[in-house]
């Protein structure tokens, strides 16, 4: 029993972290309306940055952040400017654009194959870092440290983001474009800015969560995709563009991943994940929290 | 006879009463218009008719039918047609192609969908402009467009929302000449229209919405004599029209 | 109607403006047909039947992604079902490959159905994530089943089809030419299909609702159900493809019949070439499948992947600067060259 226990807050710790990579993509989503499928590619490169900013500083794992945080905000604010933007203009009147999530595959691909052909197939990993392997006792549970701070720091950057969206001017420039972009544009906002921002923002949060996998988790060039379905995943169960809608989607297939094994083999946990998100999708397809539109 | 009819309709989004209690009746070969300022619930109402989504309350009854909470398709099929505020062409395809689509509706051939498709161009005198990208389109041609391809359908009732907008002086004149040539084959008309000078001219009868109630009902003359009319709309948008 | 609408077509579509249109494709048709004639290399002829091999995947995946105006990244699941079908019912059952080609048409139509039913009401993003999540949680299942009730399935090892008998009936021949001819006639079965949809009022709807869903519904169409069914004729047409590879390479696993990047490349040619048009796929696999093949073969070990680099940064340019694929601009120069030859025709 007991072990079922420190498996479920296991798995919550882990599941958090799955839900501050997909907290990236729902805010993403919320603003552009469109899946970024290239999102687990961009943690991919979160997870080099941090990575090698730690290799070749040997600075504690979580300093990285400095580097990381600009880094990727810069990238994805990029990304959408150059790469993005000129097709969501070319298609300024298609309701759905879907081109758009077509160039994010693109994206994905490129990344995917440029981390393969720069950093080699081999799986990397931090091998002194203070917190590698590192637990705490909690009676007779064993607590992964560094999962301990993910969840903290998904925490803390769901609730940063929810405080930006709510409390700042451009917070709310970012709510009202994602709301109805002719209306904002026609009150001054220019939605394109609020895209690269709101890309750059997510494309940040993915940062923040590939610092937070480093110091345990291997780096490889396809490490993004396992992530990207996850995250796929994680938002259609908390809702397309809810915040803790994602968090409480990725705490559950977090649960589901480590508890799971107790009672069968690992590969089929991961069935059960693809069972549930296609029973949610039939069953109820705006998520936990997701609002129900009338597209 | 009685053709659409309208039952104290409402429709409420969560706290907002976009209609209330909305009453009407449209017989055979009229032409209604439905005016009120902006946000008085036009739209909403026409897209209660058109099967958008259902009313919240109240009865629509299309040629003694019920119809509330019918899907726009069926809607179509049963001799209701439509065009939109915003106007929606198939951008990428060509004038004939969108009025084919329409054409569709009343056969499952492709040469009697584009023959039909055809006539109702010409009778809107598109047909110049037939392969052209409806990308492509002047606005007063897009509104046209929008009327073709649902008169293509073969509606008996007609639902206009804002045909005139954004069109020239001339243009309007033609829009007002072209939609009393179909009324005169057949075809019964509900519309929404800013344009003052339009609406006077066509409707047999106009109805006044104004925060989503009705106000008033009656002939164009009476409407523009009607004090509270003038009051909530009329005196600042009669002149400019 | 009288006769003098029927003629007024005419100024519309100059007699005979159908046929230099298919005129290209009847000309590829033809090399096609003589090509294994000149190729006697098996290595080319695979890697040629390859190309039809996708070409025909992408025209099928066209009538949907293309069509439909959705954009389905899971279709590697019904070639998965269809290669799973087929060799299971022909080595358990000693069923022909062909019979068992066409049941798990049918299974895979179901499961196409099933999947389009709650998600084609939704914002297109749905959909594509439910294809995807389909695609993958039906070929991790695969690799964790060696036994399906009575069916064998035998997990990640797959399965070995001995090449026992040979003949058309068993769906299984010594040389290359045959599975040639059998992948170009079911190419030409399925652009056929497409080109009959694409002049159907079912092609009409598609399009229609694809491009402007609330518009199309005014005009009658229940939007979603005629994407149903195009998702119906995709998934079967797909499925029969699976069941082709597993003759043709006798050896099934999940990762080869099933994998996530069997969906993307499939999509990744249909929107290069031109979704939504018949030429579309077919230039697609024409111009992007000998890339793949030679960085494979040639820079397969030094540099893996740099296929799929060039195929992402085709792919953004290309939506970037013909949003519409290849066969817009190519079209245009074949319309032009042919207007300009008809003018020499005339002058002369």
């Amino acid at each position: 029993m007991i072990y079922l226990l420190e498996d479920a807050i296991n798995g919550i710790l882990m599941g958090s972290i799955y839900g501050l990579a997909a907290l990236g993509l729902t805010l993403i989503f919320g603003v552009l309306k469109v899946i970024n499928f290239a999102h687990g590619s961009l943690l991919m490169v979160g997870m080099y940055a941090a990575y090698w900013a730690v290799l070749l500083t040997g600075a504690h794992p979580y300093l990285a952040l400095v580097i990381v945080l600009p880094l990727m905000f810069a990238f994805g604010y990029l990304l959408q400017a150059v790469v993005i933007q000129p097709i969501f203009k070319a298609e300024r009147e298609v309701r759905e654009p879907i081109t758009v999530i077509i160039v994010t595959t693109g994206v994905w691909y490129i990344l995917d194959n440029l981390g393969l052909l720069v950093f080699g197939p081999q799986y990397r990993n931090i091998q002194d870092n203070p917190l590698r392997g590192k637990m705490i006792e909690a009676g007779e549970m064993l607590i992964s440290v560094p999962k301990l701070w993910g969840f903290c720091a998904a925490l803390v950057t769901a609730a940063l983001v929810w405080l930006f969206l709510q409390k700042t001017r451009m917070g709310r420039a970012v709510r009202a474009t994602s709301l109805d972009r002719d209306a904002a544009s026609l009150q001054g906002i220019n939605p394109y800015r609020i895209y690269n921002i709101a890309f750059g923002l997510g494309t940040a949060v993915a940062g923040v969560a590939g610092v937070a996998l480093v110091p345990f988790y291997n780096v490889f060039p396809t490490v993004g995709v396992l992530f990207d379905i996850k995250c796929f995943i994680i938002v259609v169960l908390g809702g397309l563009g809810s915040i803790g809608g994602a968090l409480l989607g990725g705490m559950i297939i977090g649960v589901i991943e480590s508890v799971g094994p107790q009672f069968m083999t690992a590969t089929w946990t991961e069935a059960i994940v693809y069972g549930l998100f296609l029973g949610f999708l039939f069953l109820r397809p705006s998520g936990l929290f997701g609002v129900k539109y009338d597209w | 006879m009685t053709l659409l009819e309208l039952h104290r309709v409402s429709k409420h989004f969560g706290g907002i009463r976009a209609v209330e209690e909305f009453s009407l009746e449209v017989q055979a070969g009229e032409i209604v218009g439905l005016i009120g300022p902006n946000g008085a619930g036009k739209s909403t109402l026409f897209n209660c008719v058109a099967g958008v989504f259902p009313p919240t309350s109240g009865e629509i009854v299309f040629q003694g039918r019920r119809i509330d909470g019918r899907k726009p398709w069926d809607l179509c099929r049963m001799g209701i047609g439509r065009t939109f505020q915003i106007v929606k062409p198939f951008a990428s395809r060509t004038v004939l192609y969108n009025v084919t689509v329409g054409a569709f509706a009343v056969t499952s051939r492709l040469g009697e969908a584009e023959r039909w498709a055809l006539e109702v161009l010409r009778l809107l005198r598109l047909e110049d402009k037939a392969d052209m990208r409806a990308a492509n389109l002047a606005i007063a041609d897009r509104k046209r467009l929008e009327i073709a391809r649902a008169l293509a359908t073969r509606p008996r009732l007609l639902l206009l929302d804002e045909v005139m907008a954004g069109l020239r002086p001339t243009e309007v004149d033609e829009m007002v000449a072209v939609i009393r040539r179909l009324r005169e084959s057949g075809i019964t008309f509900f519309l929404i229209e800013h344009i003052m000078r339009a609406v006077m001219a066509l409707s047999d009868r106009i109805a006044v919405l104004h925060f989503g109630h009705k106000i008033a009902e009656g002939a164009p003359q009476e409407i523009a004599r009607d004090e509270r009319v003038i009051k909530a709309y009329l005196g600042e948008d009669y002149g400019a029209a | 109607m009288n006769a003098s609408t029927a003629t007024a077509t005419s100024p519309l579509r100059p007699p005979g403006s159908a046929w230099p249109s298919r005129a290209p494709l009847l000309l590829l048709l033809a090399v096609a047909l003589a090509v294994p004639l000149f190729v006697r290399s098996a290595t080319y002829l695979h890697i040629l039947i390859l190309l039809l091999l996708y070409a025909y995947l992408t025209t099928s995946w066209n009538l949907v992604g293309g069509f439909a105006g959705v954009l389905p990244l899971g279709h590697a699941a019904f070639v998965g079902i269809g290669a799973y079908t087929s060799t299971v019912l022909s080595l358990q059952y000693g069923v022909s490959p062909w019979v068992g080609m066409i049941v798990g048409g049918f299974l895979s139509t179901l499961v196409g159905v099933l999947i389009g039913l709650p998600t084609f009401k939704m914002r297109g993003a749905y959909f594509a994530l439910a294809t995807i999540a389909f695609a993958e949680g039906l070929r991790v299942m695969v690799e964790n089943i060696d036994r399906l009730g009575p069916f064998l399935l035998n997990g990640p090892r797959g399965l070995q089809i001995p090449p026992l008998e040979l003949g058309f009936g068993r769906f299984m021949f010594a040389e290359k030419e045959p599975y040639y001819y059998i992948i170009l006639a079911m190419l030409v079965l399925a652009v056929g299909i497409t080109w009959a949809v694409s002049r159907s009022k079912l092609g009409y709807c598609l399009a229609a609702g694809g491009e402007e869903p609330e518009a199309a519904q005014s005009l009658g169409i229940n939007v979603a159900r005629v994407k149903l069914v195009a998702m119906a004729i995709s998934s079967f047409l797909t499925s029969l493809a699976g069941t082709f590879w597993a003759q043709f390479t006798l050896y099934i696993h999940p990762k080869s019949v099933m994998s996530l990047d069997i969906s993307f490349e499939i999509a990744f040619i249909a929107l290069i070439g031109g979704r939504g048009s018949i030429a579309g796929p077919l230039l697609g696999a024409l111009l992007l499948r000998p890339v793949s093949d030679f960085s494979r073969i040639h820079f397969g070990d030094t540099l893996p992947g740099l296929h799929l680099v060039i195929f992402g940064g085709v792919l953004i340019l290309v939506m970037l600067y013909q949003p519409r694929g290849l066969q817009e601009p190519l079209t245009r120069l074949y319309r032009r060259a042919l207007a300009r030859s008809a003018g020499m025709r005339e002058r002369g």
